[in-house]
């Protein structure tokens, strides 16, 4: 007979985790909040980067790391489950006007020093920028190019594993948000007790009925339709106080994006970020302009105290928690480990810094 | 020891919360500092719905006294408003009281500065006032009510360290027993050792220390420089000379020689 897990969670990990067990032969059930759309996760709400060079500036060397090792990963599953889903594996670009280029130089100086390899980043001269991005011609003098750096449509992404799950054998339990998941063990909101051979918890903030440690950490962004501006790959700005990225989708549809607020407030945008993130994109290339405004998203990324995220594991139950805003960069290696875990019920070595026996 | 308000305290280094890589290394971070005071901003995490609340519980945890700020506010209606709030949510009456007039070097907007501090004094706040360096403008504040002064030393986050030094030893030789705090602008530990030998009561560290490679050695650098610079100016600094005379007679050297240098 074949092993039973049950799943709390169809955001990104939850998804995966569900797709990678059915495929081995497990009964996986799902339970999600949400409706099989994913409207309301966070993966809906993120921007789909891949960017392992980058959040070396502020984040743990252990996510870049998994995120590189994601990197590969990430290439099979798309081919797998969404290979017309939108994506761009060409890098990405980072700039700075000239009274800021002190945070272009700060940039470069943490990355290189904390990559456990070179070549994660390059300068680029002017000329360079604008073969790689004509649309930047004339606009900055120098910048930064992260050659391994990827981005995904994670809308369509989200899609496409619906589908891909939609297609196998897994239960799913939609509108039914869990609140406490226990060793070999789910409770539903409502109360109905699931037992299961292996319970995971993949939530993002509704984690916080079992891991109060989790924050939410606000972030906004916005979708503009701006037919003036081209750009192939993610661009980022450098400002002391206003840094923000432009990631593009088809069809000149670009995110621009994201705050990050210490507060859990899932209240729409303000106007101030709007008027931040707005003339940040604006700066980057006028053809911002005359953009519409299609969407405006917010949410709150899930982390704990060190922004870390922890795979809790103990007999019968494992906790795939606080990816915060680094989802699509490390899941898959994060499921990877999981995987491992509920297969063999080793503990992976490259895991031994997220990884620790639940309850302490 | 010495006395900021109505608390005695131990360390002159006071430290901010924003920035840092993660709340876990800002808790370390705060520790190693060794300060007894840490600043809050509460303008953007909506403070009427307490949705900060996780985060700056590890504030609270951290058992130092909260300096609630009122950073972002532009006019001195917005910060009365928000340093009202901020009395609710962390239970004092202390504020430091910030009025932007200029967004891109966040100085401060020293009339509305005046006003509100005027305002909140007789609300019964403590105020500790972000200030520039103008001795004017810090009489002002003296007449408001102000029993502490915040000067800066440069923009806030610039790290170029004090950049009118003149002004700074003005300051305090105009109000020696007001507790000056000097206040952004502090990129190296050197820095605030510079503005603690002029005879500043303490220094308020957030930029230097969160954006270092390493905060928590850097708050460790911070506190062992604040010391240092303390130390040095009860210690009493010597004082430069114009030349490098020897301050002994050269031996072998006839003194009506001595101005003729080695030939």
């Amino acid at each position: 007979m074949s092993a039973t897990l049950g799943i709390a969670g169809a955001g990104l990990a939850g998804r995966l985790l569900a797709l990678a067990m059915a495929e081995r032969g497990w009964d996986v059930t799902l339970f999600d909040q949400d409706a099989p759309d994913g409207t309301r996760s966070t993966t809906y709400a993120g921007a789909g980067m891949l960017a392992p060079g980058c959040e070396l500036e502020k984040a743990e060397a252990e996510i870049a790391r998994y995120g590189l090792q994601s990197l590969p990963l990430w290439k099979e599953l798309l081919a797998r489950y969404g290979p017309t889903v939108y994506h761009g594996f060409t890098g990405s670009l980072v700039v700075a006007h000239p009274r800021d280029q002190r945070e272009l130089q700060q940039l470069q100086r943490k990355v290189e020093q904390r990559a456990a390899e070179s070549g994660v980043v390059q300068s680029v001269s002017a000329s360079r920028l604008a073969e790689l991005e004509p649309a930047l011609a004339g606009r900055f003098r120098n910048g930064l190019f992260f050659p391994v750096e990827a981005h995904i449509d994670n809308r369509a992404w989200l899609d496409a594993l619906r589908e891909a799950l939609c297609a196998r054998p897994v239960a799913w339990h939609t509108s039914t948000p869990v609140a406490r998941v226990a060793p070999h063990r789910l409770v539903t909101a409502q109360g109905d007790a699931h037992a299961f051979d292996w319970a995971v918890d993949c939530r993002g903030l509704g984690a916080r009925t079992d891991l109060p440690a989790l924050r939410g950490v606000r972030g906004e962004l916005l979708y503009l339709h701006a037919p003036e501006v081209t750009l192939s790959r993610p661009v980022r700005l450098m400002h002391p106080r206003y840094p923000i990225y432009i990631v593009p989708r088809p069809d000149h549809v670009y995110l621009v994006g994201a705050t990050a607020i210490e507060s859990d407030d899932l209240g729409p945008i303000t106007v101030r970020s709007v008027l931040e993130l707005l003339s940040a994109a604006y700066s980057v290339h006028s053809g911002f302009a005359e953009a519409r405004v299609i969407e405006t998203v917010t949410h709150c990324r899930p982390a704990f105290p060190d922004n870390k995220p922890r795979l809790l594991y103990g007999d019968g139950l494992l906790h795939v928690n606080g990816l915060y805003r680094h989802g699509f960069l490390i899941a898959p290696a994060l499921i990877q480990f999981a995987r491992q875990y509920l297969e063999t019920g080793s503990i992976p070595a490259a895991a031994q810094p997220i990884m620790e026996a639940y309850p302490v | 020891m010495w006395q900021l308000g109505d608390q005695s305290l131990t360390s002159r280094l006071l430290i901010g919360s924003a920035q840092y890589p993660s709340p876990a290394i800002m808790v370390e971070a705060i520790r190693a500092s060794r300060a007894e005071v840490v600043t809050v901003a509460l303008r953007r995490q909506r403070p009427d719905e307490d949705a900060g609340r996780q985060f700056w519980n590890l504030i609270r945890e951290t058992g130092l006294r909260v300096l609630p700020n009122t950073a972002g506010c532009r006019t001195a209606r917005e910060a009365v408003t928000m340093a009202r709030m901020a009395r609710e949510l962390f239970e004092t009456n202390w504020i430091k009281l910030e009025v932007i007039g200029d967004d891109y070097t966040l100085q401060p907007d020293t009339w509305q500065l005046v006003e509100a501090a005027r305002t909140l004094v007789a609300d019964g706040f403590e105020v500790l006032p972000y200030t520039t360096e103008d001795l004017v403008v810090a009489r002002g504040l003296v007449e408001a009510g102000c029993r502490v002064l915040m000067p800066w030393a440069a923009p806030i986050g610039s790290g170029q360290g004090p950049l009118n030094p003149y002004a700074l030893r003005t300051l305090r030789d105009r109000y020696p027993e007001i507790p000056l705090i000097c206040d952004a602008g502090l990129g190296r530990p050197s820095h605030a050792a510079t503005v603690m030998e002029m005879g500043f009561d303490g220094v308020l560290i957030n930029s230097a220390v969160a954006s270092a490679d390493d905060p928590v050695a850097m708050a460790r650098a911070f506190a062992a420089a604040v010391d240092a610079g303390r130390t040095a100016y009860e210690a009493g600094l010597m004082t430069a000379r114009e030349m490098a005379t020897p301050s002994t007679p050269v031996p072998g050297t006839p003194f009506w020689h001595s101005d003729l240098g080695a030939r």
